[in-house]
């Protein structure tokens, strides 16, 4: 075995080699650490910018100008704004959707909250499957939905107006998509069958982490079940109640396909079926003017954040009573 | 992944299409299926050629083109276009306009006839052409090969019409028509519950009424675009089609547009007569076997004695975009989908679909018995009333023009239905005007209009 005499010059070379490799390595790693994170969320940057940030920026762009494709642009200020307020079909569908909208929180979420509490009942049994069974039309699509309703409502042979008919009856003839006073309920009741089921997943995952002892000392209280209800349950369930609130009021401010299916692309009978979303369709690619649509579009955006300031107001003051 | 494919994108922009592919995107399933079978034999005699077709629903195809068209972005090479949106893409300057102009080419003389512009039914053109100024002087410009002509018939039950002893023949006007089909009606639908309507007609859109106008000889919009479907002619129209459909005395009722429940409404004889233009021919043969044999067809009745006896509904272009660099190919395609005797002739036997040029006319197909429809020459008997087709001129707002006057109907069934004659020609002037108003001011809208 040979033993190798150790150089002190050498040692110190190596140690100022190896001190400065470490540090290039240390800031190379540092500048990694740095870079790392934007590295990861550049393909997302990416993306956002160009299909979130540009179609934002361009649509607003768009809603101070009249265009007739690329080359011919022409300024017209506050021209489509004005328009807007004095415009009859945007107010039509205004109301329509709000009426909607209403419908959805007023009708729907109660619906949904009945059917959570149905789930949630110790003496049902097969919860699972019934669970199953009320969440599935929501799995179809608004468009499936659309296309299902045409064939269940369409009068004399559909099974809904033969149903009502046979059950009640209810003149088989009644247009269901083609009388305007037909046309909101039958909407609503689509929707009611595809979200009623949804939004009870919601409630039902709030209702089963509410404490069992509060309810369970509300009994020895001698609370009745109204009581625990209206004094237990809602109380802790309120948070889920004002999500599940404003998701579907922005669900409905955005309805779209169920009504452009339902009624095969047009407003229906004297624009019972216009909505928001869909009158921004007929203008900006059934009448081609971008500018308007764009227009309409960034009024629904500030529709919608008022909507969501106003719950979000709420729902403070509620956290702060709690 | 993004990065990758937003770098692939950016190296190749707008010439991912081969050159030796043509792409052509049709809307009707049925035009698909029919093109199929025609396109092998063109790429046959285009050594290396490949002809891409795609099906792409109406709509998509007519947002997809509107937003290619807005953004620059490349289209297919030819494309067909609903007659309803087709207005839609000639609006502004003519340099704006996505499609080429086709007027050139389709009055070029040719080596075997006169030019494609005299051998089509000259009203076909007045959808797809652009009516600009230039120097003072008007000047059409044709930006869509025209694919049909539609002429409407009215369908009648032959069967039912024949056993209570109705001669169709001698039902030369409306007024005779409907004053016959009452009696009828009365018959069959006794006092109890009305099982059977006279004729189908929609209350709540603008689809049967706009036939009907065009056959009393108004339309939507004048060739220079001015809008005329509040004028008197239209009112006339609305005044004498909404008793039919509302009221205790409607002889008419609809159903939504549904191929399934057209079966059934044969079925349960719910029509005793239907408004056919040739296309929707071949839907009842294919939907509504219940009525094979049972059905006829006749003229439509007139207006006015010796007035007109048709009307027309639906139609289809074929445009070319601009950027292609294949026009020639792209040109010649069409014209054998579209103007080919053989080839249409072949599309006629799928789908009832009379070919536009009058040369096709004298095919012997066309006279051939159609068991469907009573053994009458199904295609002999459109034919004869091709050339009285009325025009329907573009506008980029007719379709709004037709919510609109779908609105109007709407409002004046309800309107009459609750208060029947009683100031119903005034309400009816009112609301006609009302809705003619609100297509003008939209049009007020856009600086290109």
């Amino acid at each position: 075995m040979t033993s190798r005499k150790r150089n002190p010059m050498a040692d110190a070379v190596s140690h100022s080699t190896s001190d400065g490799v470490r540090a290039k390595a240390y800031a190379s790693w540092r500048l990694q650490q740095k870079l790392a994170p934007y590295f990861f969320i550049t393909p997302f940057l990416i993306l956002f910018l160009l299909f979130g940030i540009y179609p934002i920026i361009k649509s607003l762009y768009l809603a101070f100008h009249s265009t007739n494709g690329p080359r011919s642009v022409v300024f017209t200020g506050l021209d489509n704004f004005r328009f807007l307020l004095n415009d009859p079909d945007f107010a039509t569908a205004l109301f329509n959707t709000s009426a909607f909208a209403f419908f959805s929180v007023f009708l729907q979420l109660p619906l949904a909250l009945a059917l959570a509490l149905l789930l949630n009942s110790t003496w049902l049994k097969g919860r699972t499957v019934f669970r199953f069974i009320f969440f599935a039309p929501n799995l179809v699509g608004q468009v499936f939905a659309g296309f299902l309703g045409i064939v269940i409502f369409t009068p004399l042979y559909g099974l809904f107006p033969k149903f009502l008919n046979m059950a009640f009856g209810v003149d088989p003839s009644i247009k269901w998509l083609g009388d305007a006073n037909f046309v909101m309920p039958t909407l609503v009741l689509i929707s009611l069958w595809m979200y009623v089921g949804y939004n009870s997943i919601y409630f039902l995952a709030a209702l089963q982490s509410v404490d069992k002892e509060l309810h369970e000392a509300a009994a020895v209280d001698g609370a009745s079940g109204w009581h625990q209800f209206w004094h237990v349950t809602v109380p802790a369930i309120k948070p889920v109640v004002l999500i599940v609130v404003i998701m579907s009021t922005i669900g409905s401010f955005q309805l779209f396909e169920l009504p452009f299916t339902l009624l095969n692309g047009s407003s229906g009978p004297n624009k019972s079926g216009l909505t928001l979303v869909l009158y921004l369709y007929q203008s900006g690619f059934e009448t081609g003017n971008l500018g308007y649509a764009s227009t309409v579009g960034w009024t629904l955006a500030l529709i919608l954040m008022a909507v969501s300031l106003v719950q979000r107001k709420l729902s403070t003051s509620v956290r702060g009573h709690d | 992944m993004a990065l990758l494919s937003g770098a692939l994108l950016l190296t190749y922009p707008a010439t991912i299409i081969p050159e030796n592919r043509l792409q052509v995107w049709t809307f009707a399933r049925a035009h698909f299926d029919a093109y199929r079978e025609a396109i092998p034999g063109f790429e046959r005699d285009h050594a290396g050629l490949k002809v891409d077709l795609q099906y792409v629903h109406e709509r998509a195809v007519t947002s997809r083109l509107r937003a290619a068209f807005a953004s620059d972005l490349p289209v297919p090479d030819m494309l067909e276009v609903e007659i309803r949106w087709a207005g839609g893409f000639f609006r502004g300057p003519l340099s704006d306009i996505g499609f080429v102009d086709l007027t050139r080419e389709l009055k070029k003389p040719r080596p075997d006839g006169p030019p494609w512009f005299e051998r089509v039914v000259a009203s076909r053109f007045a959808p797809y052409t652009a009516r600009r100024k230039v120097n003072g002087i008007e000047e059409d410009h044709i930006f869509g090969l025209p694919h049909d002509v539609h002429p409407v018939l009215l369908a009648y039950r032959r069967d039912i019409f024949e056993e209570h002893g109705i001669d169709v023949e001698k039902l030369t006007t409306w007024d005779a028509f409907f004053s016959e089909g009452r009696k009828l009606l009365k018959k069959l639908n006794g006092d109890g519950q009305t099982k059977h309507f006279l004729i189908e007609l929609n209350d709540a859109s603008s689809e049967h009424f706009e036939i009907l106008l065009f056959q009393r000889g108004g339309a939507l919009f004048a060739p220079d675009g001015t809008l005329r479907m509040d004028d008197e002619t239209a009112i006339q129209n609305m005044l004498w089609y909404v008793p039919l459909v509302a009221g205790h005395d409607r002889v008419a009722y609809s159903l939504a547009w549904n191929l399934e429940m057209m079966g059934k409404a044969q079925e349960s004889k719910l029509f005793l007569a239907v408004l056919m233009p040739d296309w929707l021919s071949g839907y009842y043969q294919k939907y509504a076997p219940a009525a094979h044999g049972k059905m006829a067809l006749m003229p439509l009745p007139a207006f006015t004695p010796g007035g007109l006896r048709t009307s027309t509904r639906g139609g289809s272009m074929m445009g070319f975009s601009k950027k292609s660099k294949q026009f020639d190919n792209a040109w010649e395609l069409a014209l054998k989908l579209y103007y080919d005797t053989d080839s249409r002739i072949e599309q006629f036997k799928l789908l009832n679909i009379l070919p536009p040029t009058r040369e096709s006319w004298k095919h012997p197909a066309l006279s051939a018995a159609n068991p469907y429809f009573s053994n009458q020459p199904l295609g002999r008997l459109y034919a004869d009333q091709a050339e009285s087709t009325p025009p329907q001129y573009a506008s980029p707002y007719a379709q709004i023009a037709r919510r609109k006057l779908g609105e109007a109907l709407s409002e004046s069934v309800r309107y009459y239905s609750t208060n029947g004659v009683n100031g119903f020609e005034d309400y009816v002037r009112h609301r006609m005007k009302q809705a003619g108003d609100e297509v003008r001011i939209q049009s007020t809208l856009n600086a290109y209009d």
